[in-house]
């Protein structure tokens, strides 16, 4: 088994000024990720901060989407999956028995790199989770409809066709809808899975507009192949290789003076 | 003198780029460092030529000035640099400031020895020498210091500053004093003052280049600390 490096066994001491947010909220110790014999993550050790957007960077391969997709256990939904170690939210385990894996998922929405809207109207697509989590009530859906439009910045662009069609909407306009649709049942936890990767660079900015705005009420996590795009939007950086986590910090230390030759390389473009 | 390559990059194009804006910066280091030279040979051997080359040379200099700020900007703008790298760049446009303002003062050096070599010659002038030699050490072991991404040897220039700071005011003092007993060479005496302060500024410049390497090379920022 490859060696954990000393590093990512040190929980990262956050300055104080780093507030208003929950310092632990989420905590990852010692988190091994396994498929079928190959292991994927190695003892990871990261503690996320609450209503800051966290970056997971790292060359393709490097565990950082898998990582992701175990903060909602999507990962459980590939068969010859086990883990080691321990996620927790709040405190609490999210592999607890009493925790029960859909009202997780609820708590933690998602976005994923190619925009997926549901082929019905835009107003459906935002209602979706709400419906499907029994609300029936009019006012509550119509409010929900444009409080998340609104929150992902396509009010003013769709509130004229809301019983239109999502899949008329631009590729741009489709990832926000999806971001909408992500936070329609207030979830804590929004995980970005290269939410902007398909998107032409407008589109992207305001996508990572909409990030800092959406960190006022959530936690975000975003894995990026965009390092740039990391700088622009995160508060802190996580830098992955071959499933361990080399470096976690403040984005800003990662992208002036990174503490390992490892992240410096990867991010100045020297390997990966 | 012995250069430290960048390492390469994944990216060729990114590695060239970077590759030529150093060798922009080496290059005027070493046209300030002859027009420097030329200067102070106008100065110590009396000969106007030196100074009038000096003098006509420091267009070349401002030229490169604004060539290496135009490449420093073309390497963010095309490949957005980061740690090492964008702290290589940013350092690189200051230093390159830092030497077009040691040139200036080569210009100044010459201009003052123009003046001087107008009148009789003073046993004074050689109260230079020291400043002379330690202006110039400070300056090329600048140059040495970002040539060979040397930290060490840049630290070290800031404590000789203070020294050629020190030389710089007792020769003032003692000139000052010269003027009050000789006035008839008082404008010479007046002009060795002026170029005093000249290589006290070549020191100053030479220091602040060396917290350039020093911020290049550990991402430290020694500026304006009392040690």
């Amino acid at each position: 088994m490859t060696s954990i490096p000393e590093f990512s066994r040190r929980p990262l001491e956050l300055a104080d000024d780093f507030a208003p947010g929950e310092i632990n909220f989420m905590k990852v110790e010692d988190f091994s990720f396994f498929y079928g014999k190959k292991q994927a993550l190695h003892g990871i050790n990261l503690t996320i901060p609450s209503r800051k957007v966290t970056a997971f960077i790292g060359p393709s391969g490097c565990g950082k989407s898998t990582l992701l997709r175990n903060f909602n256990r999507m990962n459980e939904l590939i068969p010859c999956i086990r883990h080691e170690g321990d996620i927790s939210i709040h405190g609490t385990s999210i592999y607890d028995p009493s925790v029960e894996v859909i009202a997780l998922r609820r708590r933690i929405g998602m976005v994923f790199q190619k925009s997926n809207p549901f082929p019905m109207s835009i107003y459906e697509n935002i209602v979706y989770p709400l419906r499907i989590a029994g609300e029936r009530n009019r006012a509550v859906l119509d409010e929900a409809v444009e409080r998340c439009l609104r929150s992902a910045a396509l009010w003013e662009e769709v509130k004229d066709r809301l019983h239109e069609s999502a899949i008329g909407l631009s590729g741009g306009q489709m990832q926000r809808l999806c971001i909408a649709r992500a936070i329609a049942s207030r979830p804590e936890i929004l995980l970005m899975d290269e939410p902007c990767s398909a998107l032409d660079p407008i589109a992207t900015a305001k996508v990572e507009e909409l990030i800092i705005e959406l960190k006022k009420e959530f936690t975000i996590l975003i894995v990026t192949h965009n390092m740039h795009q990391a700088s622009r939007v995160s508060d802190l950086t996580a830098f992955f290789y071959l499933g361990s986590l080399v470096e976690f910090d403040k984005t800003q230390k990662i992208f002036t003076n990174p503490a390992k030759q490892q992240t410096e390389d990867y991010i100045t473009g020297r390997f990966g | 003198m012995h250069t430290e390559p960048s390492r390469p990059h994944t990216l060729t194009n990114f590695t060239v780029s970077l590759d030529h804006l150093r060798g922009s910066v080496l290059m005027m280091s070493s046209l300030t460092q002859r027009n420097l030279n030329n200067s102070l040979k106008g100065l110590m051997e009396r000969d106007d030529d030196w100074c009038n080359n000096s003098i006509a040379d420091d267009e070349e200099i401002d030229m490169l000035e604004m060539q290496i700020d135009k490449e420093g900007i073309d390497v963010m703008s095309r490949f957005q640099p980061v740690a090492s790298d964008l702290r290589e760049v940013i350092s690189s446009i200051k230093i390159g400031a830092n030497i077009e303002r040691v040139a200036d003062q080569a210009v100044n050096i010459a201009r003052r020895a123009r003046k001087i070599n107008e009148h009789p010659e003073v046993p004074e002038l050689h109260l230079l020498d020291e400043l002379v030699k330690m202006a110039v050490s400070m300056f090329d072991d600048a140059v040495r210091a970002f040539a060979e991404r040397n930290a060490h040897l840049a630290v070290e220039l800031k404590a000789r500053d203070k020294e050629l700071d020190r030389l710089n005011r007792e020769l003032t003092d003692k000139m000052v004093q010269r003027m009050q007993d000789d006035s008839v060479n008082l404008p010479t005496y007046l002009n060795l003052i002026f170029v005093s302060r000249c290589l006290e500024r070549i020191g100053d410049h030479a220091a602040n280049m060396a917290e350039d390497v020093v911020f290049a090379v550990r991402a430290e920022d020694i500026r304006h600390h009392a040690k």
